[in-house]
């Protein structure tokens, strides 16, 4: 969960708050939980939702790699993403770089919210279609189409950076 | 068309990426230099997905969350 939140967010001190602000739901409201609900999935669908509130909030998921809100595809964000230029990286930046700094890591925090949850429930965490869709209350549809564009967009930035 | 003729879905090629797929779509895999091409490049992709590591919060982030957790006290006095 904790990985989830941290490649969402793109900030370990914030994605530790997340995850703190999780437990604390799910510790809080355990009454709340329904049993024909796998549990884990539970604790995915509060933290993913804390994560999303978090980045709706902010936008901060439009300031660092991605372009502008209206971009849709990779040529638009490029065209439009913030240029940040030469500056001394701090320890965090450092720390940032060495652990989300790989061409696959970038790539994903590149997708928009919505696709990065899908993808990286499916293929890092293993969750099924299905259990995507219950957790993160969207129709299966919707999921399927989610990760199919995500890992589109994710071979267009990652064959990008090979050429 | 036939299973052998039609080219492979998105849900099929992440399904060959998973050792998966029924043996006539394999079959036209084997056969479509098209079908290949795709599924070489989602495979690449979904390798690096899987591979990507799993990350822990630093020490001592159990006992904060613990720390503002409200434990609620019996509710019966069981010292009788």
């Amino acid at each position: 969960m904790f990985s989830l939140l941290y490649r969402m967010v793109r900030d370990r001190a914030l994605a530790e708050d997340l995850a703190q602000e999780t437990f604390i739901k799910v510790l809080n409201g355990i009454k709340s939980y329904r049993p024909e609900f796998k549990f884990s999935s539970w604790i995915f669908k509060i933290a993913n939702n804390a994560a999303i509130d978090h980045l709706r909030r902010k936008s901060i998921d439009t300031l660092s790699l991605d372009g502008a809100p209206s971009a849709e595809t990779p040529e638009q964000m490029r065209a439009t993403s913030l240029q940040l230029g030469d500056r001394t990286e701090s320890p965090l930046d450092e720390a940032l770089n060495r652990e989300l700094g790989t061409a696959i890591e970038r790539a994903i925090a590149r997708l928009r919210p919505e696709y990065r949850s899908c993808i990286l429930l499916r293929h890092v965490e293993g969750y099924s279609y299905e259990e995507i869709a219950d957790t993160l209350d969207l129709p299966l549809g919707t999921v399927k189409t989610y990760i199919h564009r995500a890992r589109n967009e994710l071979r267009g930035y990652l064959e990008d950076r090979r050429d | 068309m036939t299973d052998i003729l039609m080219h492979l879905t998105t849900d099929e090629i992440e399904l060959w990426a998973q050792g998966l797929l029924p043996a006539a779509r394999a079959i036209h895999l084997a056969d479509c230099s098209l079908c290949r091409v795709e599924a070489d490049r989602e495979r690449k992709v979904i390798l690096e997905l899987v591979q990507l590591p799993k990350f822990a919060p630093s020490a001592g982030f159990a006992d904060r969350v613990m720390a503002q957790v409200k434990v609620h006290a019996p509710s019966g006095d069981w010292t009788g």
